[in-house]
């Protein structure tokens, strides 16, 4: 302010000494040197100004055909007074009696829960923003911020199905669920971990804002800025048509669909280029979900809802390589991972329709029955419940195949540690993919969990489903390596499970009762996928399965499970498709050019449409630092995982998932201190006065000369 | 350009020029011509041609009001319900806002 004021001054009087020119110029030069001099400058000023806060997790906007859920911030940020709230009382401060609003609220994790959150959006104008400090244990009490009966609209139970197991009125699925994270709030929440950065903001806290004896605080405060401005508004429908308007002078992408791949592979190789109905061929899915989400953007660690389902699944299908290679069973397993089913089940929907409009290798009459697996990681009592449709099972034959398939699983956990029973016959199934296929057909189906009537998972899909909460733990002072050889005591169950849910596969695709006994799920392989999802996927096992131009996405942290949108790859994906290959698939001798051609030497043009081939780096020989890459020849194959609702451009429909992730500005976050109204206000007062005055001092000097 | 320089043929062709060319959807003509010969029509002491361009100010006075009047009410009928009109109202705008509806 004060350089472009005294530039003025400098150019209103070098205008009435007009002549001797250079004069002017003299001046020019002076004033370029002293602004190009408080330009280099203002760098470190502005690092003596604010703190930049590192690792924050803001909430973003999500919308669907109806709706937007999310938070908002406005376009360069909100700035709000600090203030860290000690108790629900304490909120009067906030939103009726401190005396400097908006105020910016900082909330431990045991103060993040419904009642406080929906009367901080009530005081919306005194309230710019809430900062959560994520713990570093999880609160005992369970959190989930995810809906009490998660997929309600999406799934079979409809009143046309049946109005008394609709909307969860038999059971309530969820029952700690809060729904915070389907409501729409206009501030930014941000989500920060409880480290030095948060350390600087409680410092800040108390050197300034504090009230001390009574009295309120005095300016300068403390202040933060989060910034988190979403593009996208009211619903999918309206983000979508302003992506596509092009007349507009400033085309901008708004919003992104969510979605990713599912992952398929056949215990029994089939032609994957002809798509649509295939004879004689009777198929038995064996379902699991790979994705889960939590309040916050790219946090969901998704332990019990998702790790213990691909887990199980993938061990099962490792457990039952020999036994379907040597024994074929009449049937084959289909073993299908689904993404995207946090939200609407996106994946299985897709599969669906897929499958109806001949677009997947398979057809819906190609099912024979489905077997998922749900939450199966914690057990208090060690017991398993296998939850069935009762509406579907009014039919004899369904029934009789669903009474088949239960049989086989209480037969197969005979000999193990695990015990399965049935819930109440009237109940319905939770949410699961299978409900997608029992809207078009009545196929006969289970779904395995660990939860009777509501789910056991204290956490459901929030950030504190992790490793912490499987007792899934590590000894910190080992290496990556020494910790892979370290089993905790969640993996025996695990495998326990594991092999269940494979005999079970193995009796109900037909197989021979005399095998089961050979069928047994490794620990050792269940150990290190439970690391790798829950830990760090860079370890030194799944180092070996990948190519090697996919090392670099292998992260140092636990895996991310959220969906995110289609132009992003999702991480678990990925690392379910490489694993799914090591674990169903057999090492030929191919060369490296063949494998990446998908053919076993020069003259196949046939086994592309059967298998997929992978070149994987391997592991390096012990006197040697070069990997030794071989080839993996798999069934394994991604089917896209996108919302039939963008494929019809139908955005309103209640039919199908449409849901969809704003496109946002930078995100960003910073603390500095802020100076009282009065004092903002003195600085523009007092220029405009002395711009007026040397105005007023160039006309009456003109008018003196003239 | 001085008009007191000018003779009064002149300045009576120059706002008739002016009064005529802002039919074209040029309110702003009939803006400049109102403040500009505002002076010469009524404060000067009158000439022959003085009611003939007093008549043109005022015409364009009265013009100006109604362009005034029809704009101001479009602008805030569009300001105040494009987000209520979904689609129609995205597709007549030229910039839409992000974030806010």
């Amino acid at each position: 302010m004060c350089c472009i004021s005294s530039f003025y001054v400098f150019v209103t009087w070098s205008q009435i000494f007009t002549k001797p020119p250079c004069a002017f110029i003299l001046f020019a030069y002076f004033f370029k040197i002293f602004f190009y001099f408080s330009g280099v400058g203002c760098n470190s000023v502005e690092k003596k100004i604010y703190v930049h806060l590192n690792y924050t997790f803001p909430c973003v906007r999500l919308l669907n055909a109806t709706h937007q859920i999310g938070c908002q911030s406005s376009l360069s940020g909100n700035v709000g007074v600090l203030h860290e709230l000690e108790s629900e009382e304490n909120l009067d401060w906030v939103l009726t009696s401190g005396p400097n609003p908006p105020y910016m609220v900082i909330l431990e994790s045991r103060l993040f829960t419904r009642s406080i959150m929906m009367k901080l959006k009530e005081g919306s104008g005194r309230v710019a923003g809430v900062v959560v400090v994520a713990p570093n244990i999880n609160p005992p009490e369970g959190f989930s911020p995810h809906t009490a009966c998660p997929n309600d609209n999406s799934g079979v139970y409809t009143e046309n199905y049946d109005p008394t197991l609709a909307h969860c009125n038999a059971t309530v699925w969820n029952p700690l669920g809060n729904g915070l994270a389907y409501e729409e709030f206009d501030f930014p929440i941000f989500s920060v971990k409880d480290d030095n950065d948060t350390r600087v903001i409680r410092q800040c806290y108390q050197d300034h804002n504090r009230r001390v004896n009574g009295s309120n605080p005095q300016f300068p405060l403390c202040a933060m800025q989060l910034r988190s401005s979403m593009s996208a508004v009211t619903n999918t429908a309206t983000c979508k048509r302003r992506n596509d308007i092009n007349f507009s002078l400033t085309p901008d992408r708004v919003c992104d669909e969510l979605g990713d791949f599912n992952i398929w592979a056949s215990s029994r190789p089939m032609n994957t280029t002809t798509k649509g109905h295939k004879e004689f061929e009777s198929v038995v899915i064996a379902a699991a979900r790979m994705d889960s989400r939590s309040f916050f953007f790219d946090i969901a660690p998704g332990a019990e809802s998702t790790a213990s389902g691909i887990v199980t699944l993938l061990a099962a299908a490792h457990a039952l390589r020999r036994a379907t290679q040597e024994a074929p069973p009449n049937r084959t397993i289909l073993y299908t991972f689904f993404q995207g089913e946090t939200f609407d089940y996106i994946g299985s929907s897709r599969m669906v329709y897929d499958m109806e409009n001949n677009q997947f290798p398979l057809d819906l009459d190609n099912i024979h029955s489905v077997l998922e697996v749900s939450q199966v990681g914690l057990h208090s009592d060690s017991k398993l419940w296998l939850h069935s449709d009762p509406v579907s099972r009014k039919n004899s034959s369904v029934k009789e195949e669903v009474e088949k398939l239960v049989n086989g699983l209480k037969s197969a956990s005979a000999g193990l540690n695990v015990s399965v029973d049935e819930p109440d016959v009237s109940q319905p199934l939770p949410p699961s993919s299978f409900q997608r296929f029992l809207l078009a057909r009545p196929i006969p189906g289970v779904v395995i969990g660990n939860y009777r009537s509501s789910f056991t998972n204290r956490y459901y899909e929030s950030m504190y489903d992790n490793a912490e909460y499987l007792n899934v733990s590590y000894p910190e002072n080992m290496t990556s390596e020494e910790q892979l050889e370290h089993f905790p005591e969640t993996v025996k169950t695990l495998t326990e499970v594991a092999t269940l849910v494979a005999r079970a596969l193995y009796v109900q695709a037909g197989g021979n009762e005399t095998q089961l006994a050979n069928i047994t799920a490794d620990p050792q392989i269940v150990n290190q996928m439970l690391y790798s999802f829950l830990v760090r996927a860079n370890n030194s096992w799944l180092q070996q399965l990948v190519p090697t131009d996919f090392t670099n996405h292998l992260a140092d942290r636990p895996t991310n499970f959220y969906v995110g949108v289609i132009q992003y790859f999702s991480e678990p994906t990925t690392l379910v498709q490489y694993m799914l290959a090591n674990m169903t698939g057999s090492v030929v001798n191919v060369t490296q050019e063949d494998c990446q051609k998908q053919r076993e030497d020069k003259d196949d043009d046939q086994s592309k449409h059967l298998y997929t081939y992978m070149w994987v780096q391997g592991a390096a020989p012990p006197n040697s630092t070069e990997r030794e890459g071989f080839c993996v020849r798999s069934t394994v194959h991604r089917s896209i995982a996108v919302s039939p609702a963008f494929e019809l451009h139908e955005y309103t429909t209640s039919n199908y998932s449409t849901w969809t992730e704003s496109v946002w500005k930078p995100i960003t976050g910073r603390i500095f201190l802020v100076a009282s109204h009065d004092l903002e206000q003195l600085r523009p007062d007092f220029f405009f006065f002395f711009f007026f005055i040397s105005v007023r001092l160039t006309v009456s000097l003109k008018i003196l000369i003239d | 350009m001085n008009l007191e320089r000018l003779p009064n043929e002149e300045k009576l062709g120059l706002c008739r020029k002016y009064y005529l060319i802002g039919f074209a959807f040029l309110p702003f003509l009939w803006l400049v011509n109102v403040v500009w010969f505002f002076q010469e029509a009524f404060i000067k002491p009158a000439y022959s041609e003085q009611l003939q361009i007093k008549s043109y100010v005022k015409r364009s006075a009265l013009g100006l009001l109604v362009w005034v009047t029809v704009l101001t009410t479009w602008i805030t009928i569009f300001q105040r319900f494009r987000a209520e009109w979904g689609e129609v109202g995205d597709y007549i705008s030229f910039t839409i806002p992000l974030g806010t509806p």
